[in-house]
């Protein structure tokens, strides 16, 4: 069957082509609205160079999940520590669009935390101060806050409240990336990455000898960088210029950590249906306690800024 | 004003030339794969494989030392319907494919011993329809 379909680049040449004869066929005695017109047009284009979306969106994705985080420290044996989660009390300070994104990304991590640990009683409580902020931001529709208070009321569905929260916030991102307001998806992911790191340090802080902690903590070096390459796109922005700021000293920080990376060819075979590889190639994370100890009081000084 | 009209169906002609009816509903695929993490694998992403008009689709994601990843493929058909699923690492060289030995697979597993950046590319074996989804999942 062949239709007729309309392919979004030629629908592009058609919109510039149309443009050009409309200024073909007027070009015999310029008005002030062919002015205008042009002036439009070289404002679109202005404005699609300076930050591509495309590049935000991509780095966007590459930033791990802080539940990764969260599985590592219950796994790591370290003690569930719900005092070093934000307050949901300290939800009405958040006024402006930059502190909710920021928030709603901090409260995501804290969710995950307890989630992990089976502490749904104290899920609930991020579970409404994550609804309020997205409402706030518009993005509301995208939290199911009925159907993970219901998974959230019984141990047994974490499987279920993990994915469904994962999904949650998948869409949020999306959606705001669909929307042009890929600066509020960064802080959400910025939020939610400070918070992880925050979580992590003061856990590796109260367990010096534990070297996968460390090592957690430095390979977030990795991380950093795509989250500081982010914000380069968005220095215009007083806040994001502000907190650019402060990441930039914990870079000066992690300037300390050393990832060295060496390849070696991986093997594969295939096990019912699966490629199971096996890696062969390996980093290793140089990183003293301390460096952990700077590290950690950077984000604590960071993550303090953004809560309250 | 002969010119206007001239340009316009010009435009017209390369804009809405006929084309074959590709439409490619990688979301469901996408969501379909969701699911099919077992395994005790969480969820972390899904991805969209619309390859109808590009030869390979890639995505980037930061795997960590000491996390077991796994990808899998859902599209018409048969199994992966010829779409191979690789990764590379930062510095490009391929570390795991969905092919081994002329033969598909639906999912690999990675368990990650270097952390870094990772490229996850979806290409397209003939016959393909370019079209599917795949989900992202881990386990320590």
């Amino acid at each position: 069957m062949l239709i007729f379909a309309v392919n979004p680049y030629h629908m592009k040449l058609l919109v510039i082509g149309v443009a050009a004869a409309l200024l073909v066929s007027c070009s015999s005695g310029k008005k002030p609205d062919d002015e205008a017109f042009l002036q439009s047009l070289e404002n679109q284009t202005t404005a699609g160079a300076g930050v591509d979306e495309e590049v935000i969106n991509s780095i966007l994705e590459q930033i791990p999940s802080p539940l990764e985080i969260s599985v590592l420290l219950k796994e790591s044996g370290s003690k569930y520590a719900p005092e070093i989660l934000n307050s949901s009390n300290n939800l009405p300070k958040y006024n402006s669009n930059y502190k909710k994104a920021l928030n709603l990304g901090v409260y995501g991590t804290d969710l995950g935390y307890t989630n992990i640990f089976g502490r749904n009683a104290d899920g609930i409580k991020f579970i409404t101060s994550i609804k309020s902020l997205a409402d706030e931001l518009n993005i509301g529709q995208f939290f199911d806050v009925e159907t993970i208070g219901r998974l959230a009321a019984n141990s047994k569905n974490l499987d279920s409240l993990l994915l469904i929260t994962t999904m949650n916030f998948n869409h949020i991102n999306h959606y705001l990336q669909a929307q042009s307001r890929d600066n509020l998806s960064v802080l959400l992911l910025t939020g939610g990455w400070v918070e992880a790191m925050q979580i992590t340090c003061q856990t590796a802080v109260k367990n010096p000898n534990n070297k996968d902690l460390r090592e957690k903590i430095g390979e977030q070096k990795i991380v950093l960088e795509q989250i500081l390459l982010l914000f380069s796109f968005y220095t215009e922005d007083p806040n994001m210029a502000s907190l650019l700021a402060d990441m930039e000293q914990l870079k000066s920080a992690y300037d300390k950590v050393e990832i060295s990376y060496t390849y070696k060819e991986s093997t594969m075979e295939i096990v019912d249906g699966v490629a199971v590889i096996k890696d062969n190639s390996s980093t290793t994370i140089n990183i003293t306690p301390e460096n952990v100890k700077e590290i950690s009081d950077i984000t604590n000084s960071i993550r303090e800024k953004i809560i309250s | 004003m002969k010119k206007l009209v001239f340009a316009i169906f010009c435009l017209s002609s390369l804009g809405m030339s006929p084309i074959p009816d590709q439409t490619c509903d990688s979301d469901s695929f996408a969501t379909a794969c969701i699911p099919k993490l077992s395994g005790g694998f969480n969820f972390l992403k899904s991805y969209k494989v619309d390859g109808v008009a590009k030869d390979k689709v890639e995505y980037s994601y930061v795997f960590t030392k000491g996390t077991q990843y796994l990808i899998n493929l859902c599209a018409n058909g048969s199994a992966t319907d010829g779409i191979v699923v690789s990764i590379f690492d930062k510095e490009r060289n391929k570390v795991a494919t969905s092919k081994i030995n002329g033969q598909f697979v639906s999912a690999i597993a990675y368990p990650c011993n270097a952390t870094g950046i990772y490229y996850i590319q979806y290409t397209f074996d003939d016959p393909s329809g370019h079209c599917g989804g795949s989900a992202l999942g881990f386990k320590r």
